[in-house]
């Protein structure tokens, strides 16, 4: 797994319907109403936001690789997969990714941990004094907080979460070289972690290929802890770091204005906000929510209509939906693209 | 008063080290005092053993939050509990709550920046403040090599209070920089206590080379030859990346170090390096202050460094533990160059600060208007206070002297370099200290014959055993 690879399956997703820098965006975790939009259309949630400092840099590289080696093509503006892509993306490893539910914050799930694991590690020797791996104040007081009155300085103690955290790596489906680098970025007296150069020479892999199968291991052992009761450590470690209110802060003020029943135009004037941004927020709430009511906007009629020539002329581009319906809006049909995208 | 008493009793050393007591018996007289020692001297003692002694709260300021941290956490680990570190980078909550009960702290250490907030400055003024102590004091010199703007505002924030005595710490500070310590800092008469800043133990050499590959090759062979842990200083990221692959390839334990890596990786291989792990880093200037490692062998210099007092406190981080040292630099001619550009690429030019001024005059917020007028961060802090203080052309004149005054310390490194005379009597003469006797190992104008502890290397390079995921769990967990 690599970034291109990631990168040919979102294209796949997308196929020719999007633009060169649709899929930086997505991994990103732009949160903008075009990218949010296309995270729904294309099945693409689970890479939302995985990656979210990418250099664009980083990212024309590896679409370059891609278009090098005649996987895609750029089409106008538009990029899809050559038939050779197209090959390939059926022998592309699953992913395991969960970017929608966890949007970079699985790196404070493993600060914690790694925090953790280095105070326990010279605590149950009986040292008090270390650096602290993690130099952020909110991950150090939250470690803090969870070891008030636990009996740190019991080897027992140390031990039994040691034991909780194989079990649940084992649990988790990580592979074999998921669990070596998540190993590897632990430290504490006995051992010391290791640098992703360092990682990246010993494992000869790239230090973004190694990054990403770190992110990927997050997301597969945060499910397994939530909500469990067979890891009751790292179920606390988690606390927080799962995205709740999947819509921004900004959304969900015009969503309690919506559902006070303020129309769109008197939630703008109120707001003091363009039109066009309250009709990204409109779009999102229509996205998290199934019983969105879209028919407050357009026709049950209307609806049908639209969502059978989309499935008829195989396309989401609104310009070509939009020579078919000129009476809606880009906006209205944006909204029934997005609540009754088709589930593939 | 028996401080040697108290010295024992309550951190445990038998004896002060030479300037303790002077400075604790001034600090205890109530008068403002400079203290300059040497790196690693035992600096902090001298406002902890009296701040205990006497009645209200110490606050120490220094220049980043990752010392005071550090700092507090040290004092914390040895049985003094009313420690606190307080910065802007703290959550709005914590702060709150901290603010609230501040008077229950002995020590707070707060960075420079918390003295302009409106609820500290309240605060404080409720409370009884023995001691203000400013920590790497030569930071508030605008000649300073380690210039932060932030020092700046001490001064200001001082002239408000009826003030408790204050005691200025450093490791480096020529005449200039003393004299600008003294003025910013308002100081009433201060006693200056000063040790001298040779360290006896760390010898000097000068290597001149033809181009960087000379320099790369030097250093390779330098490095199969003789003992670390050691510290090499290259003027770029780039260059000290390129450097550690270099060394890589030769099987040396090696890692680059600078401000382009991510966080976490800094702090492994900080962790690496103290416990032996990696035995050398390639390093730019962000790295050293508040690493604590004593056994440091060598310091190597790829770059010229831009002034003799940078030159000085880099190479201090060598032999803390008191054995020998050797500090290296490598020298090319066109150096010169190089750090000239570095050193006035860091300046903000006439035009810039003319075109910051008139943006800020027609009402552009200081943030547009010092990205309009391309100004460095350092830039934009140095103008924003200037401005608050002084006319735009005074402004100007001050600028124009500092950077004639950056040149004139680069050339005095230079002449430090090329000159032919023995690198420690130029140095310490640069601090205003002369005549005094030169150890055997002293520099290689003096001659550097029989260094044998160099060399000495054992080697003890294990073969690393590949340790499973699940083992390294256990060894670390049990
Ligand atoms: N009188 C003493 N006897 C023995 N050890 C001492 C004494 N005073 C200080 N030390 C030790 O010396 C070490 C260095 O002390 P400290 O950090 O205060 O140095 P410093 O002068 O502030 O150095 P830097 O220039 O790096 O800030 C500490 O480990 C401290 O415990
Ligand atoms: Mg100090
Ligand atoms: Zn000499």
């Amino acid at each position: 797994m690599n970034l291109s690879s990631i990168l040919l399956f979102v294209i796949s997703k997308m196929n020719g319907q999007r633009t060169l820098n649709a899929g930086l965006h997505l991994l990103r975790g732009k949160k903008s109403g075009q990218t949010l939009t296309d995270v729904e259309y294309f099945n693409v949630k689970p890479f939302f936001a995985i990656l979210p400092k990418l250099e664009e840099t980083t990212y024309t590289k590896a679409i370059d690789k891609l278009l090098d080696s005649g996987l895609i093509i750029q089409n106008e503006k538009f990029i899809k997969l050559t038939v050779e892509g197209n090959k390939r993306v059926k022998d592309l490893p699953d992913f395991h990714f969960r970017g929608w539910d966890y949007r970079g914050r699985e790196m404070i799930f493993f600060g914690r941990i790694a925090l953790l694991v280095q105070t326990l590690s010279y605590v149950r020797k009986g040292e008090f004094s270390f650096n602290p791996i993690q130099k952020d104040r909110d991950i150090q007081i939250f470690v803090k907080m969870l070891l008030e009155r636990q009996p740190i300085t019991d080897p027992g103690f140390a031990k039994k979460i040691g034991e909780e955290l194989k079990m649940a790596l084992l649990k988790s489906g990580m592979s074999d070289i998921q669990k070596y680098i998540f190993a590897c970025r632990l430290t504490g007296s006995t051992e010391t972690a290791k640098t992703w150069d360092q990682l990246s020479s010993e494992l000869e892999m790239g230090t973004d290929a190694l990054r990403l199968q770190f992110i990927e291991s997050l997301h597969r052992l945060l499910p397994i802890v939530e909500d469990s009761a067979e890891f009751p450590f790292l179920n606390k470690m988690a606390f927080g770091i799962k995205v709740h209110s999947y819509l921004t802060d900004s959304a969900m003020h015009t969503k309690r204005l919506f559902d006070q029943g303020h129309s769109m135009a008197s939630i703008a004037t109120i707001r003091k906000l363009k039109m066009s941004t309250i009709e990204d927020h409109i779009i999102e709430m229509a996205m998290n929510d199934k019983r969105f009511p879209v028919t407050h906007f357009v026709s049950e009629e209307l609806i049908h209509a639209v969502v059978s020539k989309s499935q008829e002329l195989g396309t989401k581009r609104l310009k070509l939906l939009k020579d078919e319906f000129d009476t809606l809006s880009y906006f209205e049909l944006r909204l029934i693209l997005t609540a009754y995208k088709e589930v593939d | 008063m028996d401080l040697k008493r108290i010295l024992l009793d309550r951190f445990g050393y038998e004896n002060f080290r030479p300037g303790q007591e002077e400075v604790i018996r001034h600090v205890l007289d109530k008068r403002d005092t400079i203290a300059i020692l040497p790196t690693g001297m035992g600096k902090s003692l001298c406002y902890q053993l009296p701040g205990s002694m006497m009645e209200g709260s110490v606050i120490i300021i220094s220049p980043l939050v990752s010392l005071m941290e550090d700092q507090a956490m040290r004092m914390r680990q040895s049985g003094e509990k009313r420690v606190i570190a307080l910065n802007s980078f703290l959550p709005y909550s914590e702060r709150q709550r901290i603010l609230g009960q501040l008077q229950n702290y002995k020590f707070i250490f707060i960075s420079p920046e918390m003295l302009s907030q409106e609820a500290f400055g309240r605060q404080l003024n409720r409370m009884r403040i023995s001691l203000v102590v400013i920590d790497e004091a030569h930071c508030i010199s605008q000649w300073g090599f380690d210039f932060r703007p932030d020092y700046l505002r001490i001064g200001d924030f001082l002239k408000l209070k009826g003030r408790p005595p204050l005691l200025a710490l450093t490791a480096t500070a020529d005449e200039k920089v003393l004299n600008d310590i003294q003025q910013y800092l308002q100081m009433e008469k201060p006693i200056v206590q000063r040790h001298s800043l040779d360290r006896p133990n760390i010898s000097y050499s000068i290597v001149e080379v033809n181009s960087p590959l000379e320099k790369t090759a030097w250093i390779k062979n330098r490095i199969a030859q003789t003992v670390g842990p050691g510290i090499i200083y290259a003027a770029s990221r780039k260059r000290a990346d390129e450097l550690a692959i270099e060394l890589q390839l030769e099987g040396v334990a090696v890692q680059s170090y600078h401000a382009g890596k991510e966080q976490d990786d800094r702090s492994i291989i900080q962790e690496q390096f103290l416990n032996g792990d990696l035995e050398w880093i390639c390093a730019t200037n962000a790295f050293g202050m508040g690493v604590h490692k004593d056994d440091i062998r060598q310091v190597i210099h790829d770059h010229l460094p831009p002034a003799v007092a940078a030159y000085i406190q880099e190479v201090g981080r060598a032999g803390r533990d008191g054995h020998p040292a050797a500090a290296s630099l490598l020298y090319m001619p066109t150096d010169e160059q190089t750090t000239s550009y570095i050193i006035q690429s860091d300046l903000p030019r006439e035009e810039e600060i003319r075109y910051y001024h008139r943006m800020l005059t027609e009402g552009h917020s200081p943030g547009s208007a010092s990205e309009l007028a391309s100004l460095t961060e350092t830039g934009k802090r140095v103008l924003d206070y200037y401005m608050e203080h002084y006319p735009l052309e005074e402004i100007l004149l001050r600028l124009h002297g500092l950077s004639n005054e950056k040149n004139e310390q680069l050339r005095q490194m230079v002449q430090l370099v090329i000159g032919g005379a023995c690198i420690r009597q130029r140095a310490l003469s640069y601090f205003g200290e002369a005549g005094r006797n030169k150890p055997v190992e002293c520099c290689s104008i003096c001659g550097l014959d029989h260094v044998n502890w160099l060399y000495d290397k054992s080697i003890t390079k294990s073969a690393e055993e590949k340790v499973s995921w699940d083992e390294r769990i256990t060894n670390l967990l049990g």
